[in-house]
């Protein structure tokens, strides 16, 4: 900003220069001295002012005694070269206002231009921050979906591994109850085997010990009886 | 009824029997129908039922033994289902048979029998449980035919069996 301001600057100087010393070369040429022309140009003027002509006509006649032909008159003004005192005194104006910019405008222009330049460097700086803030929460979420996508792969894996013991664990007492089951039907029906044949063996008992009874009754007549009795106590007395 | 009053009961029956001379077979006879009074409901519960008058029971037990039995044991047994102990009426006896046993330093050998046994079979019985248990015994038969043959004798707590019933029992059990 700074070296642009001492490139309009010099730019400035160098085309006020070229104006002011362009006239002075061409004031330079023709026979007459300057002072007679002044005066040859006044004297014109006059006689012009007095005959009730224009102030060009005065200038045609000073070109004419300065040598110029009357096509010279017809010349028109150069229209990059202007008249020494308007270049002066527009010079000067450039070069006040120049002054009066520098001392007042350009600095407050150049702190606004600064304090934009912070701003956007501020701006930018935020903005770096924000991006790497974000960058940073991005990868902190990278992290964590990273951390969410292990934890949930690590929490099916233990769901699956909870579901296969628990499968197993069924599996197993499926088994032992199984095993239970038939163990108890078998000493059961064991058990009901056991008490059909003691069953069995009562009533054959029963049955043969009621026939034996019988056959006894019948067969029991006096003399048996007394047999019976004389055994016994031969038996005692024996004993 | 206590023990103590069916020593005493046993006690005055003894005495009554024995002032009366024929304390043997009173002995005997109130032996039989005391087992007799054990074995049936009917007539347990006739002579004790409390509903009955008691001149009703004593009329009973004069019916049943009156000219079979001592007149002593028809008087002993009304007198003691007048006074309301015909429950008692074992155990009385009981105790009765063991104290004359005790008496005469014996032990009550209580037989059981299908049949009814001689003298000289009860005799030699006697003489038999003597020399197994060692004691001297007063042999009282029960005809019981439920023991269908042989005899059961019981001399204090030991128990000799020879029936052919526990015979039969015993071939059950060995199935």
């Amino acid at each position: 900003m700074r070296i642009r301001t001492r490139v309009m600057f010099a730019s400035s100087l160098l085309a006020v220069g070229l104006v002011a010393v362009a006239p002075s070369a061409y004031a330079t040429e023709g026979d007459f001295s300057e002072e007679q022309v002044e005066e040859i140009t006044k004297e014109a003027e006059e006689i012009a002012e007095q005959n009730g002509a224009s102030g060009y006509d005065a200038e045609c006649i000073a070109i004419l005694m300065e040598g110029g032909s009357p096509d010279d008159c017809h010349e028109s003004p150069s229209p990059i070269f202007p008249a020494t005192d308007e270049l002066v005194w527009g010079s000067l104006s450039f070069l006040v206002l120049f002054l009066l910019m520098r001392k007042y405008a350009f600095p407050s222009i150049k702190k606004g231009m600064n304090d934009r330049s912070d701003r956007i460097r501020s701006d930018l700086d935020a903005a770096e921050q924000a991006k790497s803030e974000a960058a940073t929460v991005l990868e902190g979420y990278r992290v964590q979906m990273a951390d969410a996508q292990s934890e949930a792969g690590r929490i099916i894996d233990e769901a699956r591994q909870t579901a296969e013991a628990l499968k197993k664990d069924a599996a197993a007492r499926l088994q032992t109850e199984l095993a239970e089951t038939r163990s108890r039907a078998a000493t059961d029906i064991e058990a009901a085997k056991v008490q059909a044949t003691a069953d069995l063996k009562g009533e054959l008992a029963t049955l043969a010990v009621g026939a034996a009874s019988a056959v006894v009754n019948k067969n029991l007549d006096p003399a048996t009886q007394t047999q019976l009795i004389e055994d016994y106590i031969a038996s005692v007395g024996a004993s | 009824m206590s023990d103590g009053r069916s020593h005493a009961y046993a006690g005055a029956l003894l005495v009554v029997a024995r002032s009366e001379g024929s304390l043997e077979e009173v002995e005997d006879e109130l032996f039989r129908f005391a087992r007799v009074l054990e074995t049936n409901d009917e007539l347990r519960t006739t002579l004790t039922d409390a509903a009955l008058p008691v001149s009703r029971r004593q009329q009973i037990v004069e019916d049943l033994l009156g000219g079979r039995a001592n007149p002593i044991t028809t008087a002993l047994l009304s007198m003691v289902v007048g006074t309301g102990r015909a429950r008692d009426l074992a155990a009385i006896v009981d105790e009765l048979v063991r104290l004359s046993a005790a008496e005469g330093n014996k032990e009550l050998a209580e037989v059981r029998s299908a049949i009814e046994l001689t003298d000289d079979q009860k005799q030699r019985l006697a003489v038999a449980l003597e020399a197994a248990t060692g004691k001297k015994v007063e042999l009282k038969v029960i005809i019981d035919p439920s023991v269908l043959g042989g005899l059961v004798a019981q001399v204090g707590d030991t128990v000799i069996d020879g029936s052919v019933k526990t015979r039969l029992q015993q071939l059950q059990t060995a199935f």
